[in-house]
C-alpha cells in the first residue's frame, strides 16, 4: 500500500521537493536539513507535527501547516495551486504520508551516520552476536572445545581434534558453553566468587577470595556470586516480564483506538449469516449514524412545520371563507333592501302625480310605507355601528407556530409572591397608571391589560401565608406566571425563594414563562437585580425554563413594560410583533 | 323656576320652609337642603348661624313667625358642613402611615393584642404570633399600608366597644364552620374550607369598604340619620363597627367555599349596602351588646 501510494504520488512530491532540496543545498549545513516543508520551512520529519502529508493535487505539506489551513465545509485548498482535497471523518490524519519522502527523508539520515564511522560500530555489533571459528576467520564457530576453550566450527573441529588424544576433548554446541571464570583484576589467579554488599562498594563490588579475606574489602559483608547473579537474573525476568505486560497493554490500547477509529468511520465488515455464509457487509460508523440522526431530527422538524404551515394556512382559510360569505350576505341584504328602498320611492312618485282624491286615499298606506322605512334605516344604522369595514386580517404567531387572527391575543398571567411584595399595586398601575397604597389582598385580584396587540388576564392572588396553599387552584391553563419579590426586604428573601422553589416544581407550571419582578427598586438600599439573580440562584433554580428577572418599581412604573415587552416576545414568535 | 315661583306665591313659604316642614328631621330633610345649598357645603362651621340669619333675610322670613325653621336649618347646615369635615379627617388617618418610631402608634398596636388576646401575651414586637389575629406577616405594620392608621383605629375600637362581637368572629375565623357542622362532615370538606378568613386584614379591607363609603357620600344617608348635629369620627367607627358585624353574618349566609372568594362577597355586600343607603330612612346601627353599651354612650 505504502509503495503503491508512493509509486503514485511520487511525481507530486519530486515537484514539492524541488525547491525544497535546493535550498537545502544553498545553505550547505547539516546535511539532513533537505527536506523543507513549503508553507512553513521547517523540516520534514519521519513522524510527529511535522510529518510530509499528500494533498490530492499533488502537493506536500507539513501535518502541522495543513491543521492550520482554513476549512471549506469538509475540505481544504492546496496552498500552491487552491485545489480542492476533500477530508474524511478524521480531518487531516486522514491523509495520505508522502512514503516516498519518507522513504527518501529516512536514507538521508543514514547516509549522514554512516560517514560519521558508523561502520565500527556496525562490526561491533555483528561480532556480539556471530563468533567467529578460532582456527578460519571465515568459518563460523558452532561448537566449544572445553578442555582447548576454542570455538571451532563443525569442519575445523573434525579437523583439529582427528588425533586419538585430541578427540577425547569435551565439544559442547556454543549454546551449552560454560560460562568462563572471569578473573579478578587484582589477583590474576583467583576467579571472581563473591559480590561485596557494602554500599560504598557498589561502583566495584566483585571480588575473588583474596579480595574478600585480605585485600581491599576485607570484613566487608559478601554473597556468593553465583546466588547473586541469579538474583538479580530473576529480578530482569521479573522487570521483563512486567514490561512485556506493559507493552500488551499499550498494543492493546492502540488496537483499541484502532477499532473505534473504524466505529467512528465505519466501513465493510466480513459478516457470517446464518447459513454459514460470509459475506461483506457495509457497517454504517458512528459518524454516520450521528449524520443520520441530525438528518432525521430536522426531516422531522420540517414535517412539523409543513404540518403546522397546513393548518395555519387552513384557519386563515376558514377565517376569510367565514368572513366572505358574511359580508356577501351583507351584501345580498343591502341590494335588497336597496331595492326595497327604491320601490318604495316610485311608488311616492307615482302617488304625487294621481289626483287629490287618490293621494289622500293612499295616505294610510304611504304612512305605512314610511314607517318600514324607518325601521329599515333603524336597522341599517344599528347595523353599520357594528360592522367593521376594515379588510385588514390581524395575524399573530403563538410560540408554538398557532395563528391567531384577531386583533388582540389573550395571555393567561398569574402574579404570585409573599404579602407585600406590590403584586396589587402592580397591577393597578399596569391597568390604570395610577399608583396607590392598596389594602392586602383577601382572596384575588383580576383585571384584564391591554398591551401592544396582546390582551393579559391578569389573576393577581393574595400573598398571604394561609392563602399559598391556595395558588394552585390559579395555575391552571396559565402561559405565564409573574413572581413579585419586594427588593428591599432582605430578611424575607429566603422566604420567597422558598416559595418560589416550591412553584418550580408544580407539574402545572412546567411550560408556563417565568417573571420575576425584583419590585421597589426606587427604594434606597434596595437588591439590586444582580445581587437578587446571586442570592436566590435563579440560574440554578430556573435551569431549563424560559424566565427573566426585571427590576421595576410599581411607583413610577419603571420596568413594568419591560416586563410585559419581555413576556410578549416569549409568547410570540420573533418578529410578529414589530409587524402587527 | 316657573313652578317654584308658583308654589311660593300658593303656600307663602320659600322653598327653604316647604323642605324643613314638609320632610322629617334626619337624611330626608338635610339630603334636600344639601342639594338646594350647594354652595354653602364649605362654610366654616362657627359661621353656620350668621349664614343662617343672611338666608332669613335674604329670603325675607320673619324669624319670629318661623322659630322652627330657624332651628332645623342650623342643625341640617351643621350636619353638612359635618360630613365634610369628618371625610378631611377621615382622609387625614387614612394618609398617615403606621410609624414604628411613633410610641403612640405602637401603644395602640399592643392594646389591640390586649383585647383581642387578653390570655396571650405577645412574645415580641415582630412576632408570629401576629398572623394568629389575622395579620399577614409578622410584622402589622406591612398591612396598614393602604388605609394607614385608620385602619388601627377603627380595629382598636371595635375590639374596644364591641369586644364580644370582635372575640365571635376572631373564633369564628380561626375555626370556620367548625360550629356549623359535625365532625366527619367536616372532614369530607375540601380541606381548602379550612382556611378561613383572617380577622385583621378583613378589618382593613371592610375598613376601605366604609371608607369608599364615606367618600362617595353613600354614607350620608346612615350620618344625618344617627347623628343630630356635626357627624364625627366616632360615627364612623360606630358604623365600621355594624359594617364589621354585618359582613360576618352575610359571610356566613354566603357560605363561600374558600377565602379566595372574598372579592366576589365583598362586592355583592357593598352593592347590598349601598341599596339599603338610598332609602333615606336608614340607618346602619350597630347592635351592640349590652355588656359593651355603656362604652358606646359615653
Amino acid at each position: 500500500m505504502a509503495a503503491a501510494a508512493a509509486g503514485i504520488n511520487k511525481q507530486g512530491a519530486v515537484a514539492t521537493m524541488e525547491p525544497c532540496v535546493r535550498h537545502g543545498r544553498g545553505a550547505n549545513g547539516s546535511t539532513v536539513k533537505v527536506l523543507e516543508c513549503g508553507v512553513c520551512e521547517d523540516v520534514f520529519s519521519l513522524q510527529g507535527d511535522k510529518v510530509p502529508r499528500l494533498l490530492l493535487c499533488g502537493h506536500t505539506v507539513c501535518h502541522d501547516c495543513l491543521t492550520r489551513l482554513p476549512l471549506h465545509g469538509r475540505a481544504v485548498r492546496c496552498p500552491f495551486d487552491r485545489q480542492v482535497t476533500e477530508l474524511g471523518d478524521s480531518g487531516v490524519w486522514g491523509l495520505k504520508k508522502n512514503f516516498a519522502l519518507l522513504e527518501l527523508l529516512e536514507r538521508l539520515q543514514n547516509g549522514a551516520t554512516n560517514q560519521s564511522g558508523m561502520a565500527e560500530d556496525a562490526l561491533k555489533g555483528m561480532g556480539e552476536c556471530i563468533i567467529r571459528c578460532d582456527e578460519d576467520e571465515s568459518h563460523t564457530a558452532s561448537m566449544y572445545c572445553t578442555v582447548c576453550a576454542t570455538h571451532l566450527c563443525a569442519e575445523c573441529s573434525q579437523l583439529t581434534h582427528s588425533t586419538r588424544t585430541l578427540a577425547k576433548h569435551r565439544r559442547v554446541p556454543l549454546a551449552d558453553k560454560p560460562h568462563e571464570k572471569t578473573l579478578c583484576p587484582q589477583h590474576q589467579v583467583h576467579a571472581i566468587e563473591f559480590v561485596c554488599l557494602e554500599e560504598a562498594c557498589q561502583s566495584g563490588p566483585l571480588m575473588c577470595c583474596v579480595c574478600k579475606e585480605y585485600g581491599k574489602h576485607q570484613g566487608h559483608k559478601h554473597a556468593v556470586l553465583e546466588t547473586e547473579a541469579n538474583q538479580i537474573r530473576a529480578s530482569i525476568l521479573d522487570m521483563a516480564h512486567c514490561i512485556r505486560t506493559f507493552t500488551e497493554e499499550v498494543s492493546e490500547y492502540s488496537r483499541k483506538l484502532v477499532g473505534i477509529v473504524q466505529q467512528i468511520e465505519g466501513g465493510e465488515q466480513i459478516v457470517e449469516d446464518g447459513v454459514g455464509m460470509a459475506h461483506t457487509e457495509h457497517v454504517p460508523g458512528t459518524a454516520e449514524s450521528a449524520r443520520s440522526c441530525v438528518r432525521a431530527y430536522f426531516a422531522d422538524l420540517h414535517e412539523t412545520l409543513c404540518r403546522q404551515e397546513e393548518m395555519a394556512l387552513s384557519v386563515v382559510d376558514a377565517h376569510v371563507r367565514e368572513r366572505l360569505i358574511w359580508l356577501r350576505q351583507q351584501q345580498e341584504d343591502m341590494t335588497i333592501l336597496l331595492s326595497q328602498v327604491s320601490t318604495a320611492c316610485l311608488h311616492c312618485e307615482k302617488t304625487l302625480q294621481q289626483d287629490d282624491c287618490r293621494v289622500v286615499l293612499a295616505k294610510q298606506e304611504i304612512n305605512c310605507l314610511l314607517e318600514t322605512l324607518q325601521k329599515q334605516q333603524h336597522q341599517f344604522t344599528e347595523l353599520a355601528d357594528h360592522i367593521q369595514l376594515d379588510a385588514g386580517i390581524p395575524v399573530t404567531f403563538t410560540k408554538d407556530n398557532r395563528v391567531h387572527i384577531g386583533p388582540k391575543m389573550e395571555i393567561r398571567v398569574v402574579t404570585l409572591g409573599l404579602d407585600g411584595a406590590g403584586k396589587t399595586t402592580i397591577l393597578f398601575k399596569l391597568k390604570q397608571d395610577e399608583f396607590m397604597q392598596p389594602i392586602p389582598t383577601i382572596g384575588f385580584n383580576v383585571e384584564t391589560v391591554e398591551y401592544k396587540n396582546l390582551k393579559f388576564t391578569i389573576w393577581d392572588v393574595g400573598g398571604k401565608h394561609k392563602l399559598r396553599p391556595l395558588w394552585k387552584h390559579y395555575y391552571l391553563n396559565t402561559q405565564a406566571v409573574v413572581f413579585v419579590i419586594d427588593s428591599c426586604h432582605r430578611d424575607r428573601l429566603m422566604e420567597a425563594h422558598s416559595e418560589l422553589a416550591k412553584l418550580l416544581t408544580e407539574k402545572e407550571l412546567r411550560d408556563a414563562l417565568l417573571l420575576i419582578f425584583a419590585n421597589k427598586q426606587d427604594v434606597p438600599g434596595a437588591v439590586s437585580v444582580e445581587e437578587m439573580t446571586e442570592l436566590l440562584s435563579l440560574h440554578k433554580l430556573c435551569c431549563g425554563r424560559s424566565w427573566h428577572i426585571q427590576g421595576c418599581d410599581a411607583r413610577s412604573g419603571m420596568g413594568l413594560h419591560e416586563g410585559l415587552d419581555w413576556l410578549s416576545r416569549q409568547l410570540v414568535a420573533a418578529g410578529v410583533l414589530d409587524v402587527a | 323656576r316657573g313652578l317654584k315661583f308658583v308654589a311660593r306665591k300658593f303656600t307663602g313659604r320659600c322653598e327653604l320652609q316647604r323642605i324643613c316642614y314638609n320632610n322629617k328631621h334626619g337624611a330626608r330633610r338635610t339630603l334636600k337642603i344639601g342639594r338646594r345649598l350647594l354652595h354653602l357645603h364649605s362654610i366654616h362651621p362657627d359661621k353656620v348661624e350668621k349664614t343662617i340669619d343672611d338666608i332669613m333675610a335674604l329670603k325675607k322670613i320673619n324669624p319670629d313667625t318661623n322659630p322652627q325653621l330657624s332651628i332645623s336649618l342650623q342643625a341640617s347646615l351643621f350636619q353638612i358642613v359635618g360630613y365634610r369635615n369628618l371625610v378631611a379627617e377621615v382622609e387625614k388617618l387614612r394618609k398617615e402611615p403606621y410609624d414604628c418610631e411613633n410610641s403612640e402608634h405602637e401603644d395602640m398596636l399592643m392594646k389591640l393584642w390586649k383585647e383581642l388576646r387578653p390570655d396571650t401575651p405577645l412574645s415580641g414586637r415582630i412576632s408570629k404570633q401576629w398572623c394568629e389575629i389575622g395579620f399577614q406577616g409578622s410584622d402589622p405594620k406591612t398591612d396598614f399600608r393602604g388605609m394607614g392608621l385608620l385602619g388601627l383605629h377603627n380595629l382598636l375600637y371595635f375590639a374596644e366597644h364591641d369586644k364580644a362581637t370582635a372575640l365571635q368572629m376572631l373564633h369564628d375565623s380561626l375555626q370556620p364552620k367548625h360550629k356549623y357542622m359535625n365532625k366527619s362532615e367536616w372532614e369530607q370538606k375540601n380541606i381548602d374550607k379550612a382556611i378561613g378568613y383572617s380577622f385583621a386584614i378583613v378589618g382593613i379591607n371592610i375598613t376601605d369598604l366604609a371608607y369608599s363609603l364615606l367618600v362617595s357620600g353613600a354614607l350620608k344617608t346612615h350620618l344625618y340619620n344617627v347623628a343630630p348635629e356635626m357627624p364625627s369620627l366616632l360615627h364612623f367607627q360606630q358604623t365600621f363597627c355594624y359594617l364589621m358585624q354585618e359582613f360576618h353574618r352575610f359571610w356566613i349566609e354566603e357560605d363561600p367555599s374558600d377565602i379566595m372568594e372574598f372579592n366576589r362577597v365583598r362586592s355583592k355586600f357593598h352593592r347590598r349596602i349601598l341599596r339599603q343607603l338610598k332609602n333615606p330612612d336608614m340607618a346602619l346601627c350597630p347592635h351592640f351588646s349590652a355588656s359593651d353599651l355603656h362604652l358606646v354612650n359615653l
